[in-house]
């Protein structure tokens, strides 16, 4: 009985972790119908970034807004300069996002090295909490779930109660309408697309003190958080809620259950899930 | 001049292993078995407008059959390499429904399923021995020929991707390829004219899997060994990049961006360690300033010099035809 406990607890802590990933790529897709490949490249140098940060100045929360931070100048370089010019061209566009990735991950490689790093927690996250119940559970991956829901109830605040989040939200749904209301698109993309990225590069930091940061990593998380967002549908940001937490939920179950086929476990259900619904659980027609 | 291409390409294919060295030969046979990989993947993105990112789970799972069938159970050539082509073809059948979703959908799925496949040949250690491996795959033997040397498998390896090259030739000029190019252009017209936009992509997905399958087969007894890194990502991606750098919608251009990309990594592995980043720096400038690939630059030069210069704009239209623009036009809005 315990162990199912702590196997929800493993599921809801990776979720939120995918979720803070997730939730970037798809308001960037819904918004600019740019789909961002190299968002786990976002998510790995920016977990670097932070590691580098903690070591020198000791700070974690320095750290994790350094990685965020770094990032936004990043993907605004990379929009600017690269994928603005790919716009309504998605074969050309994912061509390209890869590239971005491809580059990024050797500079990190090149930087870092290949020896899997991890970033270590800070003082106040260190050890076990005991939770009712009698259940001792890593403070870490704890605090990591408090953490995913603040991130959560804030950009679901910003979403639905802020002029901004209308704007965007208008813009999911028509972008011509809003570009012709007299509202410049592209500097919204570009501050949503900013936004993403500082989310993906917090995960990163986030994710590195439990997932270790590797080459190759950049493309085991953009797996799960592509699930996530199939899943949960597109452009749409509470899909990507209800995503993260199956899709955390299912690996963990997955690895406990059936390890040699976890991956299976979760890109599986997947695949039938699209050939029911081919937009995902709440999407819209691409 | 694609004739003269084909000619001088055929007589430098056959005379290669007459000159080269085995370092090279072995170079040759790689981008051979690569570019047909892309001449498969380029089916469906050249031809039929949607982008698979998960071909190399087709090449890989041919591979590992084809490995396991003859290292492991000594099955012999024929048994092993029909048993990897069916796996591919099988599975096809199995992820050919993904075909139902169309744009984005379809990339991220099949980003998902070619990720299965990779996950698999990682994790179910038992069968297919992880992350290292199956190893000690034979020399094929057919007909009790041993093709134990390169420069011999190097012919066999060039038989079969001709004779694929053939097929695929009749394939994309029957009116079954035609239907395809039709779909690329506009699933709904293509619908209201009735045909069965379903079923063309369908079997589309399956025969390029199908050739995927045959590149992996080949692969297996190439390499005599078969790891997880057949199916990346990496391998996926690359084999649609390969496909666009030489020139989408061509049955040359697969085998020419191949030979490129090997070339590259061949060449500068040996001096720098940056090829990772060189690739992605391929990526990107094959999309932005390339993206009719090398074929479609050479047939604007060649367009420019007999219009006596100055068509630049007549010559971009009688490139090869754009499968970017397409896949975007070719979903009106509802």
């Amino acid at each position: 009985m315990d162990a199912v406990v702590l196997q929800a607890l493993n599921g809801v802590s990776m979720g939120a972790l995918l979720f803070l990933l997730a939730s970037g790529f798809t308001l960037t897709f819904g918004l600019g119908r740019v789909v961002n490949l190299a968002h786990g490249a976002f998510y790995l140098l920016g977990g670097y970034v932070g590691l580098t940060v903690l070591r020198t100045t000791g700070h974690f929360w320095l750290a994790l807004f350094g990685g965020g931070a770094v990032i936004i100048i990043v993907s605004w370089v990379c929009d600017r300069y690269l994928i603005r010019r790919t716009r309504d061209n998605v074969l050309g566009q994912v061509l390209l996002t890869v590239g971005i990735a491809y580059v990024l991950a050797d500079v990190c490689l090149a930087v870092w090295g290949g020896n899997p790093l991890r970033l270590p927690p800070p003082e106040f996250a260190r050890g076990p909490i005991d939770l009712p119940g009698g259940i001792v559970y890593p403070r870490y991956r704890f605090l990591l779930i408090i953490f995913g829901l603040i991130v959560a109830g804030v950009l679901w605040l910003l979403y639905t109660r802020t002029q901004l989040g209308a704007l965007v939200r208008a813009g999911v749904d028509d972008r011509e309408m809003v570009d012709a209301l007299g509202i410049d698109v592209d500097r919204l993309f570009a501050l949503v697309f900013g936004l993403a990225a500082f989310l993906a590069g917090v995960s990163g930091v986030a994710g590195g003190a439990f997932l270790t940061l590797y080459p190759g990593a950049e493309w085991d998380i953009l797996a799960y958080a592509l699930v996530v967002v199939i899943v949960g549908g597109l452009g749409s940001l509470g899909g990507a809620m209800i995503g993260s937490l199956i899709v955390g939920l299912v690996d963990a179950y997955g690895r406990w259950l059936l390890p040699e086929f976890s991956y299976f476990m979760v890109f599986g259900p997947m695949a039938l899930l699209l050939l029911v619904r081919p937009t995902g659980l709440f999407g819209r027609e691409s | 001049m694609t004739r003269v291409a084909v000619g001088i390409a055929a007589g430098l294919a056959l005379a290669a292993p007459l000159v080269l060295d085995t370092f090279w030969i072995s170079l040759v046979t790689q981008m051979l078995i690569f570019g047909l990989l892309a001449l498969g993947v380029d089916l469906l993105t050249g031809h039929t407008g949607i982008l698979p990112m998960g071909h190399a789970g087709f090449f890989a799972v041919a591979a590992y059959a084809t490995a396991i069938l003859d290292a492991r159970h000594g099955q012999g050539f024929w048994l092993s390499a029909g048993g990897g082509v069916l796996a591919a073809l099988l599975l096809a059948v199995v992820f050919g429904f993904s075909v139902r979703t169309g744009g984005v959908y379809f990339i991220l799925l099949t980003l998902a399923l070619g990720h299965i496949v990779w996950g698999v040949a990682m994790r179910w250690t038992t069968f297919t021995g992880g992350e290292n491996g199956v190893s000690n795959v034979p020399p094929p033997v057919i007909a009790g020929v041993r093709f134990a040397e390169l420069s011999r498998y190097y012919y066999l390896v060039l038989g079969v991707v001709i004779a694929c090259a053939l097929g695929y030739r009749v394939l994309v000029r029957s009116p079954f390829g035609l239907a395809l190019r039709g779909i690329r252009e506009s699933e709904m017209r293509m619908r209201g004219l009735g045909y069965h936009v379903f079923a063309h992509k369908y079997c589309a997905f399956v025969l390029s899997a199908f050739l995927a399958g045959v590149a992996g087969v080949l692969y297996a007894y190439w390499n005599r060994f078969v790891s997880p890194a057949a199916a990346t990502f990496h391998a996926s991606a690359e084999a649609v990049l390969v496909g666009i750098l030489g020139g989408s919608g061509t049955i040359l251009g697969p085998f020419v961006g191949a030979a490129i990309i090997l070339g590259i990594r061949n060449w500068l592995s040996g001096y720098v360690g940056w090829w990772t980043a060189i690739m992605g720096g391929v990526f990107i400038v094959t999309v932005l300033w390339a993206p009719h690939g090398l074929i479609g630059l050479l047939r604007q030069a060649s367009a420019q010099v007999t219009a006596g210069g100055g068509a630049l704009t007549t010559a971009g239209d009688r490139a090869v035809p754009d499968a970017h623009e397409s896949s975007a036009a070719g979903k009106p809005r509802p």
